[in-house]
């Protein structure tokens, strides 16, 4: 029995040794636009074999609801990735952060660098750890706004409460909902079961009345202000009206899902990936169109998102010099680099790229471009940002369950400050 | 029951043996228990040990320093933690005496049926065992969906509740809707035991009470009850360890939630390890999970022995 | 109630509740044990329904699934489902589920049987003691050493392999405890017998220890096959990669990424549990007698 057990035991642990005689880098990527496809990655994938033959490479797909979890897993079993695909609110503010990820300031060279500023002059500063450290190399960016099924809001006359621009004030907002109520509609889903998504709840919140989600200097989180608390307020009279519905059960995925199978006309949780992703799955009838957050001065903020690769630390330096070359492929080779980001059905950011959408497949990603203008702070690296998401779907369950606007943010702003 | 935890009387009462003798009886043991030692040592007492070390340090993703009580400190004055508790006691609480009134009744009404119905219905409950705890989870997660979940469709049709209710968002039920698809789980082995258990009843006292006049009702307590003790209190324990173990439910289903209403100890420490990297403090929180459930098997065992004994 | 049941089964019919003894209360007993039996069969069908509501619903098209009034069957059966579930990898985590299964089965029976045989039959020093750590820890849950746990297998270099499952399963004290319930039926005139015909230790174990506990080993190897099939949790802390998920995992992760396309899920959760219940179908025998022998001394 014993001699059974170390002979597969010596197996299982010689299988590592044989793999290592050619370079193999590991990738994982969230699920950002269709880079959850494994056809898509493949098809990268063989794109950059083409040119480097001698590196494999391995790819894993995390999903947002669990994802997070098995980095945390791998990060404490020592079995992390070489390579990650997700945004700096993980890989700079959280496992950067904490030195887990390797400074790649060497990819932004002179170049590069000017071509991503031209883009977004902050990006570089997104990417950058408060140790200086780089930890990001940007792909794609977008905004996330949210969406209603024009068919509904036409046949109800909700449509009359958004503005030509897509943009629409809080009370134009207060008055669609009733209307798609009383018409027998589920109106907006205010989903609050985790964290997946949440960039659509805190820009309800905070749009309602313009507050500021984190201050300035990105030192503190600031929904507790006054314009935060009216917010949420509104939103808990909202939902004893009935003229939203609080679902502390479910994520974005699943409200997005009731978007597609009609169940529901609003989702808070949309971007130009989403409609690509969910175009399969959209039932007959249902025409998903683009709207802002609803915002008291009809003047929107949007969260942006930034996507991009990082490297976790390792000794193996082949593999380091491997997995850099990946990234370099991926992200600026003139050919690759506007089909990695055409992939994930957000936009480049390189300017060089310039409009990658119009005349394909994805024509329809090229209107969300007009988003562009609202994009607001990155926020998400301010410090304590992993404890922030959890605090803020438990906030909006407590403000949901009837709890005192008030006293409730007051918890949160301790406990997220607090660290 | 007793048989159990003590040694058996004709393995102790034995002559004593002789110093060669314990010493092959010794070199004899050690040696068969050597395969199961080797893994129970390593991957269950090594790592209790390790959580107990643990637990005095400020164990984080970035640090590891030693900080004597604070984490058990921090945790008495965790109220998210005391909610965790409360909700694990009141699971247990629930589950374990319906599981056993609801098996007992189950098994009473068919171990006298026909071998074929008896074995019948046994299979039906032991279903959602074997059926697997993920598989169960994802179908009741619909079956209580707000939005096409059948149960809220039944109960409209039947008049009892007027609109849909989100059975698993709504702090008032779902503790309760985790309690219920936890006893659907849990009943299977139960009822298996208590159809033994009362197949065996020595008939003849039966029979003698039944001629002197006893009512169903008597024969069951005076009788049948204290004949099916020892696979009661058995079964008390396994239900509570089962009841301790419930994770998947909640992991998938409300991820402690709305509002801390589901949040268990398990699945605190998990949240804690892996959603907030705080190793240390998931430690302590095992180390006081770990002596609750010492409490319960303790009373639980000298419950047993005071009734055997 | 009056006369013993098993021995003469063929007299009862649940359909034809029994008189015999019991004149004094025929008529009350009578409408007492139809309605109970009613009950059961009410209470039966509903514990059948969510496996009901698995396997027709992984038959269901988006349309039935979604349905505001719900399809009680599938009217326009569709394979779409399964179509889309095979574009994951389910075989592959068919094949880990079974292997770890398989491995955790075939190491917890050998090291099981020994270890049970020594505690009911061997009076070594220490013997009483080893058996209460083993009771003891019977009842822990695992979420205790999670992170232990983790960091341990991260040192084997085991983190994210099957074996991560595989060994702590093996080390999870139940086995033990019901293997040294199952050779306390040993005769120890038997073993003394042997002993005094020469017979060594090891031979003892194999040529009668072994096939007096063979009903027990098959018990136990059920039980756990069936409880590694399940442990959902120990599966989600140490398997991260594609290839080593297994289908719990594999539903799970479903779940979460296709939130509510209930169809496919329940295809998953179909191809998840319909193979352990045939197995728990075929061996039922086997089964209720391992459970009720772990407990009848228990």
């Amino acid at each position: 029995m014993k001699k059974w057990f170390a002979l597969l035991l010596c197996l299982v642990l010689m299988v590592p040794a044989f793999a290592l005689a050619e370079t193999e880098i590991t990738l994982w990527t969230y699920p950002i636009g269709s880079w959850s496809k494994s056809d898509v990655v493949d098809e990268i994938v063989a794109n950059f074999n083409a040119v480097y033959p001698d590196i494999k490479v391995k790819v894993e797909y995390l999903d947002y609801t669990s994802g997070d979890d098995q980095v945390t897993a791998a990060i404490e079993a020592g079995t992390t990735p070489d390579i990650i695909f997700e945004g700096p609110e993980r890989l700079v503010a959280n496992w950067g952060a904490a030195g887990k990820m390797m400074d790649i300031s060497d990819l932004w060279t002179e170049e590069t660098s000017a071509d991503i500023a031209a883009a977004g002059e902050a990006m570089k500063g997104i990417c950058t750890a408060a140790d200086g450290n780089i930890y990001l190399y940007p792909l794609c960016m977008t905004t996330h706004c949210m969406v209603i099924d024009k068919a509904v809001f036409e046949a109800t006359g909700a449509m009359q409460y958004i503005n030509e621009d897509r943009t629409w004030t809080t009370e134009q907002f207060q008055n669609a909902m009733k209307v798609l109520a009383d018409a027998g509609y589920m109106p907006g889903i205010v989903y609050c079961g985790g964290q997946g998504g949440d960039q659509g709840t805190r820009a309800l919140v905070y749009n309602l009345y313009s507050a500021q989600f984190a201050n300035a200097e990105h030192t503190e989180y600031t929904i507790g202000s006054e314009a935060g608390i009216k917010g949420l307020t509104l939103l808990q009279q909202m939902a004893n009206d009935g003229t939203i519905v609080p679902d502390p059960a479910i994520v974005a995925g699943d409200a997005i899902a009731l978007f597609a199978n009609g169940t529901t006309p609003t989702c808070f949780c949309w971007n130009a990936a989403l409609l690509e992703t969910n175009k399969a799955s959209l039932a007959e009838g249902i025409e998903p169109y683009a709207v802002t957050f609803p915002s008291d001065d009809g003047v929107p903020v949007l969260d942006g998102g930034i996507w991009g690769f990082g490297l976790f630390k390792n000794d193996d330096a082949a593999k380091v010099d491997a997995a850099k070359k990946f990234i370099q492929f991926v992200c600026d080779d003139p050919v690759q680099g506007p089909k990695s980001t055409y992939a994930t059905g957000y936009f480049p950011t390189k300017a060089s790229f310039g409009d990658i959408y119009t005349g394909t497949e994805k024509a329809g990603n090229a209107e969300y471009g007009m988003f562009t203008q609202y994009l607001g702070d990155i926020y998400q690296v301010t410090p304590g940002w992993a404890t922030q998401r959890t605090e803020w779907w438990n906030l909006l369950q407590r403000v949901f369950a009837g709890g005192d606007v008030a006293s409730e943010v007051a918890v949160y702003s301790a406990n997220v400050n607090g660290k | 029951m007793k048989g159990a935890f003590l040694m058996t009387k004709a393995a102790k009462g034995g002559t004593a043996l002789s110093r060669a003798n314990q010493r092959r009886e010794n070199i004899a043991g050690y040696l068969f228990m050597l395969p199961s030692l080797l893994f129970f040592v390593g991957f269950v007492i090594f790592p209790m040990g390790l959580c107990l070390f643990n637990s005095f340090f400020n164990y984080t993703m970035t640090d590891f320093s030693f900080v004597g009580l604070a984490n058990y400190k921090e945790l008495i004055a965790d109220p998210i933690f005391r909610t965790a508790l409360v909700n694990t006691i009141v699971i247990v609480l629930v589950s374990v005496p319906v599981t056993c009134v609801f098996s007992l009744w189950v098994a009473s009404v068919i171990y006298k049926m026909h071998d074929r119905y008896t074995s019948l219905f046994r299979c039906i409950f032991y279903l959602p065992v074997v059926t697997g705890s993920v598989a169960v989870t994802v179908v009741w997660k619909w079956m209580f969906s707000p939005y096409t979940g059948i149960l809220n469709y039944v109960f409209r049709s039947l008049g009892l509740i007027s609109k849909n209710i989100n059975w698993l968002g709504s702090p008032d039920y779902a503790l309760g809707c985790i309690i219920l698809i936890l006893l659907t789980t849990s009943v299977g082995q139960p009822i298996v035991l208590y159809v033994s258990a009362l197949s065996n009843v020595d008939h003849s006292l039966v029979e003698a009470a039944e001629v002197d006049g006893a009512t169903n009702l008597q024969v069951f307590w005076k009788i049948k009850w204290p004949q099916i003790m020892p696979t009661t209190l058995y079964i008390l324990v396994i239900t509570t360890i089962n009841s301790f173990q419930c994770f998947a439910l909640i992991q998938l289903l409300t991820s402690g939630g709305p509002n801390n209403s589901t949040q268990t100890i398990m699945y605190y420490i998990y949240y804690n390890a892996f959603k907030l990297s705080r190793y240390g403090y998931g430690s302590a929180m095992g180390v006081i999970l770990a002596a609750i459930i010492a409490v319960f098997s303790a009373m639980q065992f000298k419950l047993a022995k005071s009734d055997n004994g | 109630m009056s006369e013993n049941i098993k021995a003469a089964p063929q007299v009862h019919h649940f359909k034809k509740p029994k008189s015999g003894n019991q004149d004094h209360s025929v008529h009350q007993v009578t409408v007492y044990q139809v309605l109970c039996v009613a009950a059961l069969i009410i209470v039966a069908l509903l514990f059948t329904f969510p496996l009901y509501w698995i396997i027709t619903g992984s038959f269901k098209g988006p349309q039935a699934v979604n349905a505001r009034v719900p399809v009680w069957f599938p009217t326009e059966p569709t394979l779409l489902n399964y179509e889309k579930l095979f574009e994951k990898p389910a075989f592959m985590w068919m094949f880990n589920t079974v292997f770890v299964c398989a491995m955790a089965m075939l190491f917890t029976c050998v090291a099981a049987s020994m270890g049970g045989y020594a505690l009911a039959k061997k009076r070594f020093t220490g013997r009483a003691l080893i058996f209460s750590i083993f009771v003891c820890a019977m009842a822990l849950p695992k979420q205790v050493i999670l992170i232990p746990l983790l960091k341990e297998m991260a040192f084997l270099n085991l983190h994210n392999t099957l074996w991560a499952v595989i060994l702590p399963t093996v080390g999870w004290p139940f086995g033990v405890f019901l293997m040294k319930q199952f050779s306390e039926n040993i005769p120890t005139e038997l073993l003394e017998a042997a002993r005094i015909d020469g017979a060594g230790e090891v031979r003892t174990f194999t040529q009668i220890v072994f096939p007096m506990i063979k009903p027990g080993i098959g018990a136990l190897a059920i039980f756990t096959f069936i409880n590694t099939w399940n442990d959902y949790f120990l599966q989600l802390i140490m398997l991260n990669s594609t290839e080593v998920l297994t289908i719990s995992l594999g539903i799970a992760k479903l779940q979460s990424e296709m939130s509510t396309d209930y169809g496919l899920i329940m295809a998953g959760a179909a191809l998840g549990s319909i193979p352990i219940i045939v197995i728990f179908l075929m061996f039922q025998k086997f089964f209720t007698r391992g459970i009720t022998m772990g407990a009848v001394k228990g």
